[in-house]
């Protein structure tokens, strides 16, 4: 297969975390390496590229997404969030502060397709029960924690916010 | 225990919050594919579709033709520039191991479906992966060599033709008479077991950058490891190039549980193509590669016998272990370390006066094993505790009795095993009445008669380990490999009493920026927030081992402890002398030098600092200025952690499904640094082992094709697999080790298998199925039982 096919570029216009961005990119560029190799923006990370592990995860028009699953060209026009966009400047998300005091992350690869996950789990569904947390969170992987401390920190602010 | 003689005391043992996590939560983290040098290309692997294969021929035309290809090259290309990784073991000391060669580019044949055969350089990945799919090689396929049976067959075809058969290593041993244990037995019970073919999986995958500098030429590789000197030393010793030139770094990394200690061949293809190029170049492992091409673990066929008395005493156990090695060895450590220490590890925690076992390592066409959390153990934990089941079972007693009346006991310490090892403290007993305790166990018989009335079957299952943590030099020595088991670390205070820690440890997700803190922060006094701990540059930091074997917290911290001790004794003999006071009746605490007797603060401790440092015309003509320490530590022969873990299931007879419903563990890690810390360890390692019992498996296929090539194919638990974990901890301390800390890191990985094994058999001890086999996945559990419901 001839590579030059793949060789078309398209101009998209993104908002990410409340900035705009033009840019010309390859069609076929995966929104999440659109994300962490033109924008910069690390904090997404690529744990399979085929849709499994969550680690990619980012909030698009209020929907959490795989953004190894899009093309950065499905995302033009849209509205995206990603972690850096989570805490207010140094002040932590709440999410992000639980999972803080929680001991909710080890190695920390998966935390932030976590914390885009919570976020969207908790839009969705502010009060979610223990084991609708875990069904929320089920398509995330974490190889480090064992869970039970996500867990934890997502019930906690789902608590917090009830009081 | 080496008590702290400066500090308060304070740090270790406090529940502290991890001090690397806002770096993470924020997207700060920095991990290697988040670095970007300027003007750098990009590497992609052409990998070979057959398990063993001749190269007949590699067209790279059209892939050079490509736009944006820099450069492709072919293991005839690079044949004399970079060695084979080649492990050699000291022969006196392993005699029968085969050492064999691992082209970091396939020469005239491949062994492995996912073995490198050429890379392409290219302008970004996009361009390199395509051309890569240009690439022609041309193979000519030879029978594989797909199980260890196939292996061992005498018309075997040959992995490695120079070896004659392909059988990497045998390890034998006869301690006391086993014969005459077998001979007296009142019950004799065997086992034959298999495992799967299991993978650390971390969720970031291997990778690298790498870049060269003509100015300073110095050759620079950041790289996803647990282990930078070891890198930077076997880097230059494949690629000939002078070591103090060579700087590696390793950035944040997203957990490898043993995966990324080692030097693989794309990484030292990397350092190369950076010098040749004179460019930065990265390569980053997609998830694909990561399971067909990485290193698996685990994969052994074990046959075992326990002879007991009447009244449960063990008299002798034999076992042989055959590893299914796959198709090379691990660098620089080898991949048959892994059959023997599963084997040495059969008698556990249980004391035992005659013991043989064999262990059989045993090369194939698939990917390579290596080291995983545990290692051997548990596979030689699962051995055991099931032999100690069939035994129990058999001699109508209980199965935590039959445990207690075999361990160590707590007055016995120091006790030496079986295999020569001391065991300095622990609480094998304690631990597992403690488990015991926890989950109720009386009352969980009770209930699991009332389920079983109602047609439900729940098991109880108990593992229990001992752990030879933080392995020494001499370990390492005595099996004929010369790799070190030390660690180092230098303590500098600045001019404003703040303090550096620069280790050779590299943590992977273990919190050492928080837990290593916390010892440096006792041992000299000073507040968490003073203490900075720097791993993972080895322009930095003094030469170390590394992150595994759950040696960090006691060698990285004994590493810190004796440093601290020197600047420590240098600080008080300079206060002494500006005080007045005699320095044994001074100590450093609370950020003050104080009087030992009655605490009054003399001198904060950063005007000493200041003193020191910057006043330094006023030192003492005897005393060298400057404010660091390093050390070199060695940790103690054997270091042992214990613990026992319960598991508690449910089998769906109807579906085969196992349902954790509760999972307990009790564990002894001697003096904890940090219960949090040590929580999460215990809870993700159990994670992990849960993965290894019930859903695991690298599987090929009988032409030794890969078959589970995503994480849809190769499942690991989820948050609705995992349950919360109910810790409960006991302290025995090292009398060895500084602070009493033992190694924690696998533990919780270790009996997982065992405990689970042992439940499901419990569990479906109506059926009188043979559970044999992990992992237990539905289909085997469900054939089981239809095994035994058409046998009857
Ligand atoms: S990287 Fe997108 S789901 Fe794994
Ligand atoms: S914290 Fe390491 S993968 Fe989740």
């Amino acid at each position: 297969m001839a590579a030059t096919q793949f060789t078309e570029y398209q101009t998209i216009r993104v908002r990410v975390n409340g900035h705009e961005y033009e840019r010309e990119v390859p069609v076929r560029r995966l929104l999440a390496d659109f994300i962490r190799h033109d924008l910069g923006l690390t904090a997404t990370h690529l744990g399979c590229e085929h849709g499994v592990c969550g680690a990619c995860t980012i909030i698009m028009d209020d929907e959490s997404v795989r953004s190894c699953l899009l093309f950065a060209v499905q995302a033009d026009g849209a509205e995206l969030q990603t972690l850096e966009g989570l805490a207010d400047g140094d002040k932590m998300h709440p999410l992000q502060q639980s999972f803080w005091d929680n001991h909710a992350l080890q190695c920390g690869f998966c935390t932030s397709g976590f914390l885009m996950s919570a976020v969207d789990l908790l839009n969705k569904n502010p009060r979610p029960s223990e084991e609708e947390i875990r069904h929320g969170l089920s398509g995330n992987l974490c190889r480090c924690t064992g869970y039970a401390n996500i867990v934890k920190a997502v019930q906690a602010v789902a608590e917090q916010s009830q009081s | 225990m080496e008590a702290s003689q400066g500090g308060t005391g304070k740090m270790v043992g406090a529940q502290v919050r991890r001090v690397e996590d806002p770096r993470v939560l924020l997207g700060k983290s920095q991990y290697v594919d988040d670095l970007d040098l300027p003007n750098s290309l990009a590497l992609a692997f052409v990998r070979s579709p057959y398990a063993h294969a001749r190269i007949v021929s590699i067209d790279a035309a059209a892939a050079q033709n490509q736009p944006g290809v820099r450069l492709v090259l072919t293991g005839a290309d690079i044949a004399g520039a970079i060695k084979p990784l080649r492990v050699e073991y000291e022969p006196a000391k392993a005699p029968t191991h085969k050492p064999c060669d691992w082209p970091v580019l396939a020469q005239d044949k491949v062994r492995f479906v996912g073995e490198a055969a050429a890379v392409v350089v290219a302008a970004d990945r996009y361009a390199a992966e395509d051309a890569a799919g240009l690439i022609d090689v041309e193979y000519e396929p030879l029978e594989p060599v797909s199980d260890v049976e196939q292996a061992l067959a005498a018309d075997a075809p040959l992995v490695h033709e120079e070896w004659g058969d392909n059988v990497m290593q045998t390890l034998q041993a006869e301690i006391g008479d086993v014969a005459k244990a077998f001979q007296e037995a009142d019950c004799v019970v065997s086992e034959r077991l298999t495992t799967g073919r299991h993978m650390a999986l971390p969720m970031e995958t291997r990778g690298c950058v790498a870049s060269f500098e003509p100015a300073t030429d110095t050759l620079t590789v950041w790289s996803s490891t647990q282990v930078p000197h070891v890198l930077r030393s076997h880097i230059a010793l494949v690629l000939d190039f002078p070591e103090h030139h060579i700087r590696v770094v390793a950035p944040d990394v997203g957990g490898g549980f043993g995966q990324k200690g080692h030097l693989f061949p794309e990484e030292a293809v990397s350092a190369y193509l950076a010098h040749r190029l004179g460019r930065a170049v990265k390569w980053i492992e997609d998830r694909r590669e990561n399971l067909s091409a990485s290193l698996h673990a685990k994969q052994q066929a074990v046959q075992a016998e326990l002879a007991v008395r009447q009244d449960g005493t063990i008299l002798g156990i034999r076992g042989r272990f055959v590893g299914d090695v796959g198709a090379y060895s691990e660098y620089p450590w080898g991949s048959a370390f892994e059959a023997g220490h599963a084997a040495s590890s059969l008698p556990g925690p249980y004391k035992t006066p005659a013991f043989s076992f064999e262990a059989v390592s045993v090369a194939t066409n698939k990917t390579t094993i290596g080291v995983y959390r545990g290692v051997g153990l548990p596979i030689g934990v699962l051995t055991m505790e099931r032999l100690m089941d069939l035994a129990a079972h058999k001699l109508g007693l209980d199965p935590a009795e039959i445990r207690l009346r075999n361990m160590i006991r707590k007055e016995e310490h120091p006790y030496t095993t079986i295999i020569g090892a001391e065991v300095e403290s622990g609480s094998h007993r304690e631990s597992l009445q403690k488990a015991l305790d926890i989950l109720g166990y009386q009352e969980c018989r009770a209930e699991q008669q009332r389920a079983r009335a109602q047609g439900r079957y729940l098991g109880i299952g108990i593992g229990c380990y001992l752990e030879g943590t933080a392995p020494s030099s001499a370990a390492f020595a005595s099996m004929g490999l010369n790799l070190g088991g030390y660690e180092s670390a230098t303590v500098r205070m600045d001019v404003a009493g703040k303090v550096t820690v620069l280790v050779g440890t590299h943590s992977h997700g273990q919190s050492h920026e928080t837990t290593l803190a916390q010892v440096a922060a006792d041992e000299l006094g000073v507040p968490l927030a003073d203490v900075k701990i720097i791993e993972g540059d080895t322009n930095a930091v003094p030469y170390g081992m590394g992150t595994w074997g759950s040696r960090s917290a006691v060698t990285g911290g004994g590493a810190i402890s004796r440093a601290s001790e020197k600047l420590r004794n240098k600080m008080l003999r300079i206060a002494s002398r500006m005080t007045e006071v005699p320095d044994d009746d001074l100590e450093l605490a609370e950020g003050m030098i104080r009087r030992r007797a009655d605490t009054t603060p003399l001198m904060p401790i950063k005007e000493l600092a200041h003193r020191v440092l910057v006043q330094a015309g006023s030192l003492p003509r005897d005393e060298e200025p400057g404010l660091d320490a390093t050390a070199h530590y060695e940790p103690p022969p054997s270091t042992h952690a214990n613990a026992t873990h319960i598991a508690l299931v449910e089998v769906d007879s109807d579906t085969g499904q196992v349902t954790l419903l509760r999972y307990i563990v009790v564990e002894d890690c001697g003096t904890i640094i940090n219960p949090t810390v040590v929580d999460g360890q215990i809870q993700g390692g159990v994670a992990q082992g849960i993965g290894t019992a019930l859903y695991e498996h690298a599987l090929y296929d009988e032409n030794g094709q890969f078959l589970t090539g995503t994480l849809m194919d190769y499942l690991i638990p989820t948050a609705i697999d995992v349950p919360q974990v109910e810790i409960g901890h006991i302290e025995s301390p090292s009398p060895h080790t500084p602070h009493g800390i033992k190694g924690v890191g696998e533990g919780g990985a270790i009996a997982p298998p065992a405990a689970i094994a042992n439940a499901v058999a419990d569990a479906l001890a109506p059926f009188e199925v043979r559970v044999d086999a992990i992992p237990l996945t539905p289909e085997r559990v469900l054939g089981w039982i239809e095994q035994r419901q058409a046998a009857a």
